[in-house]
C-alpha cells in the first residue's frame, strides 16, 4: 500500500485561520409551561427571571424557557398568577 | 413591547438591585430629597422584584448584632478571628455599630423577625463565640418590601440594563467618577449616563468556577453575580483586596444549595462525616472549617453529610417549612426528586467550587468605613466590597453608609449638589474615546455570524478555573492557569452572539475571565497559606505573620497590565489577642477512636433529639 500523503502540516496550519461552523442541539430545560394556563399578553414570568431565560414564544404566543440558563430559582413560577409554571431541577443536576 | 428611556444623567447611579443596591437607593433618594432634591437612578441586569443573592428570600439575619445579645466590639473580634487577623477594623465595627437601627428600619419596613413569646429577638448561635444569627421566618417577602420603599422614596429604576465599563474622568489630578456605560440586554441598545457619584452593589463573582455538575447555572449564588462589579471597579482604577481568599462553600451535593446550618444547626442538625461522626465543632463557615470539611471529605471517612435524622418530626417540619420556602425552596422538590427525606436519609454534602464574595468571605473592591472606593465618587456595598463576612445585614447596612457617603458629598459640593444635575459637563476627549471604544467592544460580537458561542467559551474558561485554581494551589499550576487565560483571552475576541442574551453572556464571560485572573495573581502573590481553604498552598504550606500580615490588592496598571500592591492591616480599634486570633484554627474535634464500619442507612438508629422545638 502507498504512503498516505502526510496533510497534517497544511491541515494544521488551515485550521488557524479557516473560521468557525456550528451546528444546533436539542436541550432538555428545566421551565415547563401548561399553554392552556399561560395567558396570553401576560409576561410576569418573562419579567421575574434574574436570568432573564424566559421569553414569549412568538408562534405560540406562551412563555417558554428560550435560553438554557435556569437558576431553578421558582421566580416564574411563584410569580405567575395563573399557576402555568412547574420548574424542574436541571437534568445534569436532579 | 416599549421600554422606557434611559435617562442621560443622574446625581447617584446604584449598580444592582440587590439587597445593597436597594437600600442604597431608598436612602440616596431620601437624603437628596431631604437635601433639596436629586435624582437616583437604579440600574439592574434582571428586575428588581426578583434581583440578587436572594432573589426568592432568606430566612434570616447571619450577623445581627443587636444589644443585650451581643456587643459591636464582641463581633469585630469574632470577625477578626475568623479572617485569621486580615481585616480593616474600622470597616467591620461601622458594620456593627450600625446593624442594629439597620434591623429596627427593617422591622419598621414590616420585615418579620422571630421573636420570643416576650417581644425580644429570637437570636441564635452560630459562630463560635457570640450570638448573632436571628431568624427571619417570613424572609420570602424581604425583596417586595425593599421594592415598595424603592418606588416610595422616588428611586428611577431602570431594569434590564447591565453595567458594562464606568467613565472616569481625570479632574485636577485626581480620577472622578464620571458615570456608566450600559448595555439594555432586551434591545442590545448601548447608553452612556452620566452621575456624580456611583455605587457598585452587583454581588459576587459567583459564576468563577464551574459546579461539579457541569451545569453553568448550577451555582450556590445567583449566577446573575457574575463578578460584574469586581470588573467593573477594576477598569475603573479600583483597588480589589483580599480576592485570594476565595469564597468555597459546604453545600448540598449537586443542587449546591446551602445544606442549611444557620438554619439546621440551632435546631440540632450538624455535619458527620461517613461514619456518621462529627468532626468539627461549628458549621460557621470559615477558611478553616472549610479545610476541615475538605479534608474530612477526601479522606478514608468521606463523603460528608449533613444530618438531621435524629430530629424529631416537628423539628423536621419546621425545618423544611423554613428551608423550602425561602432560600432556594426547590431544595424540597430535589431531594424528593431522589426519594429523599430529612427523616429517613442524611444529605450528602460536598466542597463547591470557587467563587469571590466578602459576604461569606473576603474578596472584594476595597472600601473603608464609608463604602469609599479608592477612585473618587465611587462606592461599593454587598457582596462585592471588601468587609468580610459581611452576609445579608452587612449588604443591607453599606448600603445605607455607601448611600449616606455620597449624598453627603454631593450636598457638600455646593449648590449643585442640592439640585438635579440637569446638565452634565460635556466629556473628556479620552472619554469620548473610551465611549466608542466601548460601544464597539461590546457590540462586536453581533456582528460575528460564525463567532465562537458564549456558552461554550464560559464552560471552558471555568473549566479551567476548575482545572488550575481551586486550592489546593500551587505556583505551577497557577502560572499554567495564566498561559491558558492568555490564549482564552484570544477566543474570546472571537466571540459571537445571535442577540441582546447571548450578548450579555459574552460581557459577563469577560468579567469571569477577569476575576479569574484576579484570583490567580492574587494568590500567586502571597507565598504562604492563610484562612483554611481559601488559600491553601501546597507549596507554602504555613502562615506566615512576619511577612504576610497585610492586605494584597490588585489594581490595573498604567501599563494595562494587572498590578499588585499590599497595604499594611490599620492598628486594631479592638483589641484581639494572638491566642484568640488562632481560635479558628481549633475547630476540628478529635477523631472518635472507632473502627465500625459505615452504617448503612435502614439500620441507623434514632438518636433521641436534644433540642428544644420552637
Amino acid at each position: 500500500m502507498p504512503d498516505l500523503p502526510d496533510r497534517e502540516p497544511v491541515k494544521a496550519a488551515q485550521a488557524l485561520v479557516v473560521g468557525n461552523a456550528q451546528t444546533r442541539r436539542r436541550l432538555d430545560v428545566p421551565v415547563v409551561v401548561d399553554d392552556s394556563k399561560c395567558v396570553t399578553g401576560c409576561r410576569i414570568c418573562v419579567e421575574s427571571c434574574p436570568v432573564d431565560c424566559l421569553a414569549i414564544d412568538a408562534a405560540a404566543g406562551k412563555a417558554r424557557m428560550a435560553h438554557d440558563d435556569c437558576w431553578y430559582c421558582l421566580a416564574c413560577e411563584l410569580d405567575c398568577p395563573n399557576d402555568a409554571i412547574t420548574v424542574k431541577i436541571p437534568l445534569l443536576v436532579r | 413591547m416599549s421600554t422606557p428611556a434611559i435617562p442621560t444623567h443622574a446625581d447617584v447611579i446604584v449598580v444592582g438591585g440587590g439587597s445593597a443596591g436597594s437600600t442604597a437607593a431608598i436612602f440616596a433618594a431620601q437624603g437628596l430629597a431631604a437635601a433639596g432634591g436629586g435624582r437616583v437612578l437604579l440600574l439592574e441586569k434582571a428586575n428588581i422584584k426578583r434581583s440578587g443573592a436572594i432573589a426568592i428570600g432568606m430566612d434570616g439575619l447571619n450577623n445581627a448584632v443587636i444589644p443585650g445579645h451581643a456587643t459591636p466590639e464582641q463581633y469585630v473580634r469574632e470577625i477578626t478571628m475568623a479572617n485569621d487577623g486580615i481585616v480593616d477594623q474600622r470597616a467591620v465595627l461601622a458594620y456593627a455599630e450600625r446593624s442594629w437601627p439597620m434591623i429596627q428600619q427593617l422591622d419598621a419596613w414590616g420585615v418579620r423577625f422571630q421573636k420570643t413569646p416576650g417581644g425580644d429577638y429570637d437570636v441564635r448561635q452560630v459562630h463560635h463565640n457570640g450570638r448573632y444569627v436571628l431568624p427571619m421566618p417570613e424572609g420570602y417577602d424581604l425583596k417586595k418590601i425593599l421594592c415598595r420603599q424603592i418606588r416610595r422614596a422616588g428611586v428611577q429604576t431602570v431594569n434590564r440594563v447591565m453595567a458594562t465599563r464606568l467613565l472616569v474622568e481625570d479632574s485636577s489630578g485626581r480620577r472622578r467618577i464620571a458615570g456608566v456605560i450600559g448595555l439594555d440586554v432586551r434591545s442590545g441598545a448601548v447608553s452612556v449616563i452620566r452621575a456624580r457619584a456611583v455605587i457598585l452593589a452587583c454581588g459576587a463573582s459567583g459564576r468563577l468556577g464551574l459546579p461539579a455538575s457541569g451545569y453553568l447555572f448550577g451555582t450556590y449564588e445567583n449566577p446573575a453575580n457574575a463578578g460584574d462589579g469586581y470588573a467593573l471597579a477594576y477598569h475603573a482604577g479600583a483597588e480589589l483586596t483580599g480576592i485570594e481568599c476565595f469564597q468555597i462553600n459546604p453545600l448540598i451535593k449537586d443542587y449546591n444549595g446551602p445544606a442549611c446550618a444557620y438554619v439546621t444547626g440551632p435546631l440540632g442538625g450538624h455535619t458527620v462525616n461517613a461514619l456518621g461522626h462529627r468532626f468539627i465543632r461549628s458549621d460557621y463557615w470559615s477558611g478553616q472549617m472549610m479545610l476541615e470539611f475538605y479534608k474530612e471529605l477526601h479522606s478514608e471517612r468521606g463523603p460528608v453529610y449533613l444530618k438531621l435524622d435524629h430530629l424529631a418530626p416537628e423539628t423536621l417540619t419546621e425545618i423544611e417549612r423554613v428551608l423550602h420556602r425561602t432560600e432556594r425552596p426547590s431544595r424540597g422538590r430535589f431531594h424528593r426528586g431522589r426519594g429523599q427525606s430529612y427523616a429517613t436519609d442524611q444529605v450528602e454534602m460536598h466542597v463547591s467550587e470557587i467563587g469571590l464574595c466578602s459576604g461569606h468571605s473576603a474578596s472584594g473592591v476595597w472600601v473603608d468605613e464609608h463604602a469609599r472606593t479608592t477612585v473618587d465618587g465611587l462606592y461599593a456595598a454587598g457582596d462585592m466590597a471588601s468587609v468580610p463576612h459581611n452576609y445579608l445585614l452587612g449588604a443591607l447596612t453599606y448600603g445605607r453608609i455607601a448611600a449616606e457617603d455620597a449624598v453627603a458629598r454631593l450636598t457638600a459640593e455646593g449648590p449643585s449638589g442640592a439640585t438635579p444635575m440637569s446638565e452634565a459637563p460635556p466629556l473628556s476627549e479620552a472619554s469620548e474615546t473610551a465611549i466608542a471604544a466601548e460601544r464597539e467592544r461590546v457590540l462586536a460580537p453581533l456582528a460575528r455570524s460564525d463567532g465562537l458561542p458564549a456558552h461554550q467559551l464560559e464552560y471552558k474558561i471555568r473549566r479551567l478555573v476548575n482545572d488550575y485554581l481551586q486550592p489546593p494551589k500551587t505556583a505551577n499550576r497557577y502560572h499554567a492557569f495564566l498561559g491558558h487565560a492568555e490564549r482564552f483571552r484570544s477566543e474570546l475576541a472571537e466571540a459571537g452572539a445571535a442577540d441582546p442574551h447571548e450578548l450579555m453572556r459574552v460581557v459577563e464571560v469577560g468579567f469571569i475571565l477577569d476575576c479569574a485572573e484576579m484570583a490567580a495573581r492574587a494568590s500567586l502573590h502571597r507565598t504562604e497559606s492563610r484562612w483554611g481553604l481559601y488559600h491553601y498552598r501546597l507549596d507554602y504550606p504555613e502562615r506566615d505573620d512576619a511577612r504576610w500580615f497585610v492586605h494584597v490588592n490588585v489594581h490595573l496598571g498604567t501599563d494595562g497590565a494587572m498590578a499588585i500592591s499590599e497595604r499594611p492591616v490599620a492598628p486594631y480599634v479592638v483589641p484581639v489577642s494572638d491566642a484568640e486570633l488562632h481560635s479558628y484554627s481549633k475547630i476540628r474535634l478529635p477523631a472518635k477512636v472507632e473502627t465500625a464500619a459505615p452504617v448503612p442507612a435502614e439500620s441507623r438508629s434514632i438518636a433521641a433529639a436534644t433540642v428544644a422545638h420552637p
